[in-house]
């Protein structure tokens, strides 16, 4: 079944590839920060199949109050901070100490959105509890988990991996999908276009990943 | 002699208009209109509109459909997503239940 519901902020399974290769295409193109995402062909069923799979964007820093402040002293171009050492020792400590993210896009069958399914890494390879990941999280992402009943972290087991992964449940994602895609006046094609990218911009606030705005409009 | 500084943007001084939208069953506001620094987050937006309807949570999107990080500057959203001299930012509630 092709076509965006707005009526209830779902998509198909072939709509979600379309929008997650445009997604990454355009994310790969314009944000260089960034590594790339790439979407990796899986099946539940064991075929591999060129239209099911999920995108993977995988050991990042996020925009966490741990890795704000590393980021920050690291940028340092100009400091003219008596307290800071030799930069080089600085940065080598603090890299060292940086938390990376494995962030998966997957597609629900049940629900008929995507899912964020994320891992946290200390620098020696030890998961990060959720406990751990939600204490670095920019307070406004801990503020959207706590008070909005849209966005909750669960443990979930990842679809094609087998292994629990964190994940933000899809139950309210079709409700608010709804509000986002109906203050447009695109076409129902641009709108399944930039589904995922609109997605993203609530998801990627809840774990502090920055989109850049290019993104939004429609290319 | 003058040290050399960046120049300040003429744009980011200015000020912005934004027309403050509900949407589901938010309350509306008696003035939806105001103008605001380009220079400013729009995080000063989020924080005006919870003040003003006395709520925690809000969900706050604009008419391009995408939910700006607070962090965005105002400027940014209005020189590419703004529209008629104003940028529409929509509200609707997302209140945890009980």
């Amino acid at each position: 079944m092709r076509g965006v519901c707005t009526r209830s902020g779902s998509l198909s399974a072939a709509d979600f590839y379309a929008s997650a290769i445009y997604f990454s295409q355009r994310w790969n193109e314009t944000n260089s920060d960034f590594p790339n995402w790439v979407w990796i062909p899986c099946s539940r069923l064991g075929a591999i199949s060129e239209d099911e799979g999920y995108l993977v964007l995988e050991k990042i820093k996020l925009q966490t109050e741990r890795n704000d402040s590393n980021l920050e002293l690291n940028n340092c171009d100009s400091c003219a901070n008596d307290e800071l050492t030799d930069e080089a020792t600085l940065v080598d400590v603090h890299s060292h100490d940086a938390h990376l993210y494995d962030l998966h896009i997957a597609y629900s069958f049940t629900y008929k959105v995507p899912v964020l399914y994320f891992r946290g890494y200390k620098s020696d390879g030890c998961h990060l509890s959720l406990d751990e990941i939600k204490e670095e999280l920019p307070s406004h992402s801990v503020e959207i988990l706590q008070k909005s009943k849209w966005t909750f972290m669960t443990q979930e087991e990842h679809p094609y991996l087998n292994t629990p992964w964190y994940t933000l449940h899809p139950c309210g994602t079709g409700d608010w999908m709804k509000l986002l895609l109906s203050s447009t006046s695109y076409g129902d094609k641009a709108s399944l276009i930039q589904y995922l990218p609109a997605w993203l911009s609530v998801i990627g606030q809840t774990v502090g990943l920055r989109v850049p705005l290019e993104l939004y409009s429609p290319s | 002699m003058s040290s050399p500084r960046a120049t300040e943007s003429p744009t980011s001084d200015r000020k912005v208009v934004v027309h403050l939208r509900a949407t589901g069953d938010a309350p509306i506001l008696k003035q939806s209109k105001f103008k605001i620094a380009g220079s400013d987050k729009f995080l000063k937006v989020i924080e005006f509109l919870r003040r003003q309807l006395h709520r925690d949570t809000l969900f706050v999107y604009v008419n391009s459909a995408f939910s700006p990080n607070p962090d965005e500057l105002v400027i940014d959203l209005y020189n590419n997503f703004g529209f008629d001299g104003k940028l529409v930012v929509n509200y609707a509630s997302s209140m945890a239940w009980g």
